[in-house]
């Protein structure tokens, strides 16, 4: 299986873009993911959303962890190019604010 | 009226694409969505705000059945899926063999989210609750998931191509 995200990092910053569908069966990884990059404390992670076509509520917990272990290690999280699907969903949860989407 | 559409499916995550795919393309004979790539058959789709709704709760409730009524990844019987598209609704049955889901355990969402209210768990039978106009569960078993979600009125003039 193909994993719907990329990281890339720059010194203290992190980049990840995720693409595709995120749910249920790809999230685990992600959650993997996220937590080599949280240990690593980066003071800004840019989640670039542009190419992600669905999300199901695993996703969606997926970056609420990322949001809080970054935000709680005193980082900062932008998450950007929500659209479509996802954004709906962001804004039925009521996180589209939160995430300032 | 085209009879319902049926699949029958291995419980499990492996098989979610499927049923995700065919309810995908149900919802979109129902709203007349089509999608921006029509030759990349494999796109994950989904803008029409009838279509959103109605793949998001079922990706929820499919994952909800696969993960309860089946413990993720143990032994799993079948899902029993009947998709009926009609002219200004769509109706989706799931029917599973498993362990009764608690509904009524579900966690409301809270009331003022911040940063560190963000739930990380919960969130997928009020996604389907808030995105269908029903939501009917009936403890088997069999178990029972009735989903239904109406086309707005200027969806359907929209779709036919009567909008003023």
């Amino acid at each position: 299986m193909t994993l719907p995200f990329d990281v890339s990092r720059n010194g203290n910053e992190a980049t990840l873009v995720i693409r595709g569908s995120l749910d249920i069966n790809t999230a685990p990884a992600l959650g993997e993911e996220i937590d080599r990059l949280v240990v690593t404390r980066p003071t800004k992670v840019l989640v670039d959303l542009v190419g992600l076509d669905l999300i199901d509520s695993s996703g969606v917990a997926a970056l609420v962890k990322l949001y809080k272990a970054v935000r709680a290690a005193g980082g900062q999280v932008t998450i950007t190019g929500a659209r479509d699907q996802p954004l709906a969903i962001f804004k039925l949860l009521r996180m589209d604010k939160v995430f300032n989407l | 009226m085209a009879p319902p559409i049926r699949l029958t499916l291995p419980g499990t995550l492996r098989y979610r694409a499927i049923a995700v795919r065919a309810v995908a393309e149900a919802a979109r004979l129902v709203s007349g969505s089509t999608q921006r790539d029509p030759n990349d058959a494999l796109a994950h789709d989904v803008r029409d705000p009838f279509d959103t709704a109605v793949v998001s709760a079922f990706m929820e409730i499919f994952n909800n059945v696969a993960i309860h009524a089946y413990s993720r990844d143990g032994e799993a019987s079948t899902i029993e899926l009947t998709i009926t598209p009609d002219a200004d609704q769509i109706m989706i049955e799931i029917k599973d063999h498993g362990v009764p889901f608690d509904i009524d355990g579900v966690a409301p969402l809270p009331e003022e989210l911040d940063e560190y209210t963000l739930p990380e768990g919960g969130m997928g039978i009020h996604i389907a609750k808030t995105m269908l106009d029903e939501v009917v569960y009936e403890p088997g078993p069999p178990n029972l998931w009735r989903l239904r979600k109406h086309l707005s009125a200027p969806a359907q003039q929209l779709r036919n191509g009567s909008s003023k």
